[in-house]
């Protein structure tokens, strides 16, 4: 058996193949880079084109097409807050040709939100590498007399139930955000679920709701354009002066966009490595690092264990504030 | 004069070489997917979507809109000549375009459609130039109150739609409200009516109803007709619409293109409001509403005007506060964003030459338009030539390729096969499914509106008197109920006048 027979098309033959790379593992000079891939590889992205995993997936689409050799295509697979698409990859082959892009903030709250899921987001999907993270910025509409966080929550002290934070949807992760800043801070503001983080976000600059926990991207313009003021943002960089959450004492810093990047269950952990050696490559290339801070995020690299564990504790935290909350999805 | 000035940068902007030859790719584009039924625009966007990355931001905006508005000309063809919308907008189209097809004027329908497209692109482009700011500053005046105001007003306007009885129509908009509940409702996260099904979480899709219904369940019924019954092959003679027709759509046009550019705005409203609004806006005024479905020509004037100048002014949001009024509109600021270009509200100050040279491509797309479609009209009528044996199994091809490519989902295509059944049994006992669309469309955004509304003013029902937009809304449509419950008192007055 030589290098130049390994194909990834039957799973008999990938189990032999795998079983002979374990022996071969010593001989081999790059047993990653022995995992060649024969087909074209699918990215799906489980929500609407135009949005920020769509535009991920076609930054990384081609770069990916050009280390392994193969045509990548990127797959809008929307509906279900991203469940049908999970699901989707979930019950492809499990050959590392079908790759899931998405928030994976929704596949942490999905098994909270929604009792009767189709798949299970750990045992049915293997995690390649974390993409990258796209901090929040807490604003509100000019009319709440409020200039800072501190003086935002001292106002929601005095004035319960007077504010409205608008949400991109019940179980978002800037609703769980909103929940948990009320519940730790022991303030009363009112939840408005909205469609989607763009209508959510007219609302606000409307006047209808009057806070904002929303994408940095999406949210900076009106705080430069002085429409919203801007009050605080999550992660760990300063943004146009705000301090951060943590600083500002407000639970939640590492709330946001976590975009990452996973496959099918039981495929070959070489196959994965392979792809995670990839990714890393491609997230330290300078135009791509460029481009995703034009989409408001920082590259986040690492590997597929520390994705696990990220995923682990995101679905136990949220999870227990989705329950505490008595959020619902579909149940 | 600013305003001259800026048209003048954004036309020096659309009328470079390769913008125009952008123009022309993305008014061609458009209006082929406009054509074939089923396939609209927001999936062919996105598949356009990666080419678009090597491009300069300002020619790939002006092909990304041209597919758009062209898409918004090209549905009006098939609903004319086959009963089968090319375009979700283009649904009320075959209401009375198929009729005038029937009767042998597929030309004129298909001309006054084209001209009636073309007036209403160069009004709304005027109105964004001019208007846009102020328009931008109304739109977001409408809150979950005055959009709810609204949307009731819509709502009593699609009894109107029907040419049946009002009973009949009322419980198809009482279906298309039940239909519309399908999903994960937005206010509390519950699921109602999914029975388990992932895909029904997030509602009834539109497009594989309207397909299934109004097309398919066409071509179902058509085949049970002899086909010589197909008035619709005639000669080609009266391509140019008389003086006549002229004269009487043209009013239809005026209000078809102030209603779209308007309601065009407003956040939601999608492809379905305006032209829904602007035929029932016209049977209203109609000195004979009897002729409406029976091949009335402002019937077609009129909502095509519409859902052009509303296909343009749903830009308005986008391009003044950067904030999407529709999915299109969302897909093109990902577009944007491709680009490096953050969309905001600071999108026309720092991109000057980009938003005005987008405004002014609008007018150019629209008389390139007016110049492919007129002449394609000849052939778009001999297209009905085409024997029902090969022209059939092709539409029902395309409206699954096109329903599946919504969302890359076979659900999709079984929903729409499952409409068609539904839709041909309608066919069968006589009523009409336009109203069930509007309820449909309709239904989902009335009640996250009240609700939304509701959870504002912590239950307080006179919000919706208390707002003035609102409560002129609101007894707009007192006024329509109380003229409709009394079709007697309005009767009388009518035989009074005519005396």
């Amino acid at each position: 058996m030589t290098k130049a027979t390994f194909r990834l098309d039957s799973f008999s033959r990938r189990r032999a193949l795998s079983l002979g790379l374990l022996a071969l593992a010593g001989f081999a000079a790059q047993p990653a880079a022995a995992q060649n891939f024969e087909r074209p590889v699918r990215i799906v992205v489980p929500f609407a084109p135009g949005g920020t995993s769509d535009i991920l997936a076609r930054l990384i689409g081609p770069k990916l097409s050009a280390a392994i050799g193969q045509p990548v295509v990127v797959e809008n697979k929307p509906g279900a807050a991203g469940n049908l698409g999970a699901d989707a990859v979930a019950k492809a082959p499990a050959d590392g040709h079908t790759l899931l892009l998405m928030d994976v903030g929704s596949l942490a709250t999905a098994p909270s939100l929604f009792s009767d899921l189709t798949y299970d987001p750990v045992k049915d999907l293997a995690p390649v590498s974390m993409v990258m993270f796209g901090p929040y910025v807490l604003a509100v509409h000019e009319s709440v007399p409020v200039k800072t966080p501190q003086e935002l929550v001292a106002y929601a002290k005095a004035n319960p139930g007077k504010l409205a934070v608008a949400n991109a949807g019940v179980g978002a992760a800037n609703h769980i955000t909103a929940v948990s800043i009320a519940k730790e801070l022991g303030i009363q503001w009112k939840n408005v679920p909205y469609r989607g983080g763009a209508a959510a976000s007219r609302a606000v600059v409307s006047g209808e709701s009057n806070v904002i926990i929303n994408g940095s991207t999406a949210t900076l313009p009106f705080v430069s354009n002085k429409q919203l003021v801007g009050l605080a943002v999550t992660g760990e960089e300063r943004i146009a002066g705000m301090p951060t959450f943590k600083e500002a004492g407000l639970p939640g810093n590492d709330a946001g966009t976590w975009q990452g990047l996973l496959t099918t269950a039981n495929t070959p952990p070489a196959v994965v490595a392979r792809l995670n050696t990839e990714i890393g490559k491609i997230l330290q290339d300078p135009e791509i690092k460029a481009k995703i801070a034009e989409q408001g995020g920082v590259v986040k690299p690492g590997s597929p264990a520390e994705f696990s564990a990220w995923l682990k504790s995101a679905t136990d935290r949220w999870g227990g504030i989705i329950k505490e909350a008595g959020i619902k999805g579909a149940n | 004069m600013e305003l001259f000035d800026n048209l003048l940068m954004g036309l020096s902007t659309a009328m470079q070489l390769n913008n125009l030859g952008f123009c022309l790719i993305g008014v061609l584009i458009g209006t082929a997917i406009g054509v074939l039924p089923g396939i609209g625009p927001i999936p062919t966007i996105a598949l356009l979507l990666p080419f678009t990355f090597g491009m300069e931001p300002a020619g790939a905006m002006i092909m990304l809109a041209g597919i758009f508005y062209g898409a918004q000309y090209g549905g009006s063809t098939t609903a004319i000549l086959v009963n089968v919308p090319g375009e979700t907008s283009s649904v009320v189209t075959c209401l009375d375009g198929h009729q005038m097809a029937r009767q042998g004027r597929a030309g004129t329908a298909l001309a006054i459609a084209a001209i009636s497209s073309f007036f209403a692109g160069t009004v709304a482009t005027v109105v964004i130039a001019l208007l846009s700011v102020p328009l931008a500053a109304l739109a977001l005046k409408f809150t979950a109150v005055e959009y709810f105001s609204l949307l009731v007003l819509g709502l009593i306007a699609a009894v109107v739609l029907a040419h049946g009885s009002v009973a009949r129509s009322l419980s198809m908009v009482f279906l298309g409200l039940l239909l519309g509940l399908i999903g994960i409702d937005v206010s509390s996260g519950a699921a109602r009516m999914t029975f388990g099904v992932p895909e029904l979480s997030d509602g009834i899709d539109f497009v594989p109803v309207a397909m299934g219904m109004f097309g398919l369940a066409e071509i179902i019924a058509n085949l049970e007709r002899p086909s010589e019954r197909r008035v619709v092959s005639q000669k080609v003679r009266d391509l140019i619409p008389s003086r006549a027709d002229l004269r009487a759509a043209f009013p239809a046009m005026v209000r078809g293109t102030l209603l779209g550019s308007a309601l065009g705005v407003l956040p939601g409203g999608g492809a379905a409001l305006p032209p829904f609004s602007s035929y029932a806006l016209e049977k209203k005024l109609a000195k004979d509403p009897s002729r409406f479905g029976h091949g009335a020509i402002e019937g077609v004037a009129g909502p095509e005007a519409a859902n052009n100048a509303g296909a343009q002014t749903s830009f308005i949001p986008l391009l003044t506060l950067g904030i999407p009024a529709n999915a299109l509109m969302a897909l093109m600021i990902g577009a944007l964003m491709m680009q490096g270009i953050q969309p905001g509200p600071q999108i026309m100050r720092e991109q000057p030459q980009l938003v005005w040279g987008v405004i002014a491509s609008m007018w150019v797309g629209n008389l390139m338009l007016l110049v492919i479609n007129l002449p394609l009209i000849g052939l778009w009528v001999s297209m009905l030539k085409i024997p029902y044996r090969l022209l059939f199994p092709a539409i029902v091809l395309f409206c699954c390729i096109g329903t599946y490519g919504i969302a890359n989902s076979l659900f999709n295509v079984w929903l729409m096969l499952g409409c068609a059944a539904v839709g041909y049994l309608f066919i069968k006992v006589g009523v009409e499914p336009a109203p069930l669309l509007l309820g449909l469309v309709l239904g989902p955004q009335l009640e996250e509106n009240f609700r939304r509304a509701m959870l504002l003013s912590e239950g307080d029902f006179s919000i919706f008197l208390s707002r003035p937009i609102s409560a002129v809304l609101l007894a707009v449509v007192a006024a329509v109920l109380l003229a409709m419950l009394s079709p007697a008192i309005v009767r009388r007055r009518r035989e009074a006048l005519t005396e």
